[in-house]
């Protein structure tokens, strides 16, 4: 358990405002009794170490698990949920992968959170025929494999979901989009967004800032000079704060349209951004925004508040919660007697069509494709008196990347 | 003072060169936008730079947890500036945690190093760096937060580009330490004790130096310098601990520059790099690689001060 | 009590042979993952260890030096059909040159100044890595494509992890008879004299240009060929494992364990990669981890001097000596 100083502060604002009355979960089978049959082992990785935490949605994947252990299991057998962290460390992710894979031999992979793990571990899981239902991917290896799945969008749908919002409802004729310049990250998603804006006759370029620079001036005023009359911030919270305090030192706020895909939408950005940006900064939201409710939204925070009640109430915390409910969902329509079979399993994942839920815009489904992006449509909220507002509702993507998901879609007749 | 006129001289004529290269056939305003704000971020390359060599000079050790304490000064500054107190007394704070830090390291761990090899002594505090950004990042959890000052709020424009007060507080602060210290080398007991340490250390304790004192002070000067430039790091660059106990690298660029001794000479190093990693935007080729700009300024430098040297001796550091 | 004449080349080919035979059977997957990366970095820090031992000469980029290697090992990998072997061997060489070149600088410096051109160096790979990351298939010279990484060739003799981790212990082995080969000739006897008095090894014929040029050109050689191995491991390299910082620390590590000896070097990587995974494996928080570590690298920079080994071996000759003693 970690005590952080902010931790405190954050939980007590939770209890305040979520404590009146203790709402009832709704976990697997329903049925209020322990579940006390043999464990079924699942994996779950996540990265948190100096850079930054990705905890969230493991935590919440976890919270779920036992949630579910608590009301009946899988037909009475519990889910060992066993989590590993990589701390940003490629080696240490591979080290991960192989302790629950070949030690522990787990069943599955869910929740997954993480920056490194997703590219190192691609090839790995699919070797293994395990399929890995991650919850936090940030980089391309995550969303173009044929064994991992993620409920999270990742930069590149979320900056292709910003771009588009700010095309048609706020006119922006030339968009200028920063991001990181590691190959598999900025230069991918920044890269659909520019696609995007030729396949609608208009201008995009990309800005790409190195991670270890400490000049976010520069890149601003590189950005200025493409002539944008949009500059989208695809970056990481604390880059991306950064950059837009830069922004304000020039004056910038008003002399140009500013979005962001999913990263800025965090509890703490709006107090960090200051009220020069209220009413100026666009941001797409992956899934749906916390406050929607409906009733995957109000289990999904009446489960944290009684099996996790210190885990963060964020996107990835959705994201996990969700993961972990569609992996719940298959095992609980499968063969009980093929419940230690990783392949049966792998095959029950890949046959998940059309699951929804209220957390998310659009339908969650798998599918036998090298290439998995069930999420392709989100929210869009803007900054707005030390909060957020949202400004439309539900919308999907459309861009040239999105093609060969369309496609799949279509063959699996979601579309 | 002739050498810092040559370097003066090259360090212009470069960037003038590379300005005229790169931005061939682009508005003159924009270059000038990026000449400003390259010299942001050179004083603070200059400014770490400062702290590392006033340290090095005095007690030989180069302090690689320059970058963690600053950090820790920030984080805390912060910290405090959340828990509603009076600003200036949790900058102050913050000041005070650097000094203590760095006074605690050095008198309490430095002197069991006092006999080892600089290297080793500059290994060491690595071992105090991952301590203090270990636990920094314990107490602080990675969420997205801003450091602010009062002098961000006002600006005045130069060659196009807002300037906030804030950086030109962190250009002043690093010209007047260059200059102060500099002063208090040449006019004062403990700048002529100071330079005799540099000089050679088994004969000034001989001739009753009090190093101790001398160290001391180095170590507390420097630890303010460190909190200083953590804060100023914290509000202009990012408030990551993880970001900023690394930026160490580049700042010892800016002390190579200096070959470790002329303040001057750092101040005018630190600068050059901020200047030419800036301009370096203009380029296609190597904008993405523009923070390498410190290193390779750092390795030509060391290559120019060795020019015609072909042998090394025992002790010729 | 009669003492065996235990020599510790002898202590360390039993070592060895006694880690290739067991660790493969004994270990799962997570720790065979483990040793692999530990016998990568134990070729990188072998490299460093004996410069600085025997020349007094600070390589504070061996990680880096181990990313190039890996990189060239990929790129080869994806771009041609070459064998591992050849690839490893390539890049190994390739390493080496550039540690020559880096020995440029060094032909005129020493000590701290030499280690911070050293720095430079591993910071301007680190920010090169970043931008360009690592070849995994993709198009173009840089070779990264945005799809799951392409197959990574193993050798012909190690495709699985077990048959690798030997492979990797092998080619320890080869390092450190290469290092010790080297010291016993020629170029052993002229940096001993290099390291006294470069005037008097000049004096004496030595071609001290050519010397401390080729014992970086070693310590890189070494270096690329732990970056390859690496490479092969995990099919793909990240660049956040090559950063300037890892290579200080495989430096201080270095210290730590002890450079004059193969044992010190060995404890190095074993601090390096080893520990971390223990500490994560019970659980302990990668923060509070990085604070024990630190507080430990201090710890045993200031009571070891001559590193961990140096304390093990002193110990082991007093005992061998009251033994004597007794007889």
């Amino acid at each position: 358990m970690k005590t952080k100083l902010t931790a405190i502060g954050l939980g007590l604002a939770m209890s305040a405002t979520a404590g009146i009355a203790q709402a009832a979960t709704s976990c697997g089978m329903n049925s209020g009794e322990a579940a006390t049959g043999k464990p079924i082992l699942v994996g779950g990785i996540h990265g948190n170490a100096a850079p930054g935490d990705f905890s969230a949605s493991t935590q919440a994947a976890a919270a779920y698990f036992k949630c579910v252990n608590a009301n009946g299991g899988i037909n009475g057998r519990p889910i060992e949920y066993l989590v590993e962290n990589d701390q940003w460390n490629p080696e240490l992710a591979a080290q991960a992968a192989a302790k629950l894979i070949d030690d522990k031999k787990v069943v599955a992979i869910v929740g997954n959170g993480s920056f490194v793990e997703m590219a190192v571990n691609a090839n790995f899981y699919k070797d293994n025929d395990i399929m890995a239902m991650a919850s936090g991917c940030a980089v391309s290896e995550c969303f173009e494999s044929p064994s991992i799945v993620s409920t999270n969008q990742g930069p590149l749908a979320s900056t292709v979901g910003a771009a588009q919002y700010m095309v048609e409802d706020q006119g922006s004729k030339n968009i200028s989009c920063i991001g990181l310049a590691i190959p598999n990250v900025g230069p991918w998603s920044c890269g659909a967004m520019e696609d995007y804006m030729t396949s609608k006759g208009l201008t995009g370029s990309s800005v790409l800032l190195n991670p270890a620079s400490p000049d976010v001036n520069s890149g601003l005023l590189e950005s200025v000079a493409s002539g944008a009359d949009t500059i989208l911030v695809n970056l990481p919270a604390g880059l991306a704060i950064a950059f837009m305090k830069a922004a304000e030192e020039q004056g910038f706020g008003d002399a140009y349209k500013w979005a962001s895909s999913t990263p800025l939408y965090d509890r703490t950005v709006p107090a960090a951004l200051g009220s020069y940006w209220d009413g100026k900064m666009f941001i797409n939201v992956e899934l749906t925004p916390w406050d929607k409710g409906g009733p995957d939204a109000s289990n999904w925070l009446a489960v944290l508040d009684q099996y996790a009640p210190d885990a963060p109430r964020d996107t990835f915390s959705q994201s996990g919660f969700l993961s972990a409910n569609f992996f719940v969902k298959t095992l609980l329509a499968m063969d009980p007697a093929k419940l230690d079979d990783r392949s049966a399993i792998s095959a029950a994942i890949r046959g998940i069509v059309g699951y929804t839920s209220d957390l998310m815009c659009g339908p969650y489904y798998v599918g036998e494709a090298d290439r998995h992006m069930p999420n392709h449509a989100g929210t869009v909220v803007v900054v707005k008196n030390g909060g957020f507002e949202t400004v439309r509702d539900c919308y999907e993507y459309d861009s040239p990347y999105f093609a060969p998901i369309f496609a799949n879609e279509a063959a699996l007749k979601l579309r | 003072m002739r050498e810092f006129a040559v370097a003066l001289v090259i360090c212009l004529g470069g960037i003038a060169a590379l300005a005229l290269f790169l931005g061939m056939g682009k508005p003159v305003a924009v270059i000038g936008l990026f000449l400003v704000s390259g010299l942001a971020v050179g004083s603070l390359y200059a400014l770490g730079g400062i702290g590392l060599v006033v340290l090095y000079r005095a007690t030989g050790v180069l302090n690689l947890s320059a970058g963690a304490i600053g950090a820790a000064s920030v984080m805390s500054a912060w910290q405090l500036v959340e828990w509603q107190l009076p600003a200036p007394i949790a900058w102050l704070a913050g000041l005070l945690l650097g000094l203590v830090l760095s006074l605690g390291f050095g008198r309490m761990v430095a002197p069991h190093l006092a006999w080892r090899e600089p290297v080793v002594k500059a290994v060491a505090t690595l071992g105090f760096a991952l301590v203090l950004l270990g636990l920094v990042s314990f107490l602080w959890s990675d969420d997205p937060r801003r450091f602010s000052l009062p002098t961000d709020r006002s600006s005045i424009p130069i060659l196009g580009l807002r300037v906030t007060l804030t950086r030109l507080l962190v250009v002043a602060v690093a010209i007047g330490l260059v200059v102060a210290i500099s002063q208090l080398l040449l006019h004062t007991r403990i700048g002529l004790q100071m330079r005799a340490l540099a000089n050679n250390r088994r004969i000034s304790s001989m001739i009753g130096v009090p190093i101790l004192r001398v160290e001391t002070i180095a170590w507390g000067v420097s630890g303010v310098i460190f909190g200083f430039t953590g804060l100023m790091f914290g509000n202009l660059v990012r408030l990551e601990p993880n970001v900023i106990t690394f930026l160490v690298i580049p700042c010892i660029a800016a002390a190579i520059c200096g070959r470790l001794q002329s303040l001057p000479l750092v101040l005018l190093g630190g600068l050059a790099m901020g200047v030419v990693e800036s301009l370096l935007t203009l380029s296609d080729t190597f904008k993405a690689v523009r923070p390498m700009a410190p290193y390779v300024i750092a390795i030509l430098v060391l290559l120019m001060m060795n020019r015609g040297r072909l042998l090394t001796f025992q002790g010729g550091d | 009590m009669p003492t065996l004449p235990l020599r510790s080349w002898q202590v360390g080919f039993f070592l060895a042979a006694l880690l290739f035979l067991l660790l493969p059977v004994v270990l799962g997957g997570q720790w065979m993952r483990i040793f692999t990366s530990t016998a990568c970095f134990t070729l990188a820090a072998a490299g460093a260890g004996f410069i600085y031992a025997r020349l007094g000469m600070v390589s504070l980029t061996q990680v880096g030096l181990m990313g190039l290697g890996g990189w060239i090992t990929l790129r080869l990998n994806h771009s041609t059909a070459l064998p591992f072997e050849a690839n490893l061997a390539i890049a190994a060489i390739g390493t080496a040159v550039l540690g020559m070149a880096l020995a440029l600088p060094a032909l005129r410096m020493r000590g701290l100044y030499l280690a911070l051109v050293t720095l430079m160096v591993a910071g301007g790979l680190e920010i090169l890595f970043t931008a360009y990351q690592f070849p995994n298939g993709g198009a173009g010279f840089w070779g990264v494509g945005t799809s799951f990484a392409a197959e990574m060739r193993r050798p012909a003799l190690a495709k699985t992890d077990a048959a690798y981790l030997r492979y990797c212990i092998l080619l320890v082995v080869i390092g450190f008879v290469l290092i010790e080969w080297h010291l016993r000739a020629k170029p052993g006897r002229a940096w001993a004299l290099i390291r006294r008095s470069e005037a008097a090894a000049l004096a004496s014929g030595v071609n001290v240009t050519l010397y401390k040029t080729w014992a970086f050109g070693l310590s890189g050689l070494l270096a690329g060929l732990g970056g390859g191995l690496l490479a092969g491991s995990l099919g793909l390299l990240d660049a956040s494992t090559f950063r300037a910082s890892e290579s200080v620390l495989l430096f201080a590590l270095v210290i730590v364990g002890g450079a004059r000896s193969w044992l010190g070097i060995v404890l190095a990587a074993v601090l390096f990669r080893v520990a971390p995974g223990l500490l994560n494996n019970w659980g302990v928080d990668a923060d509070l981890a990085l604070v024990f570590f630190g507080a430990a690298l201090l710890h045993a920079v200031i009571t070891a001097p001559e590193g961990i080994a140096g304390q093990i071996i002193g110990l082991l000759s007093r005992l061998r000596r009251r033994n004597r003693g007794q007889a």
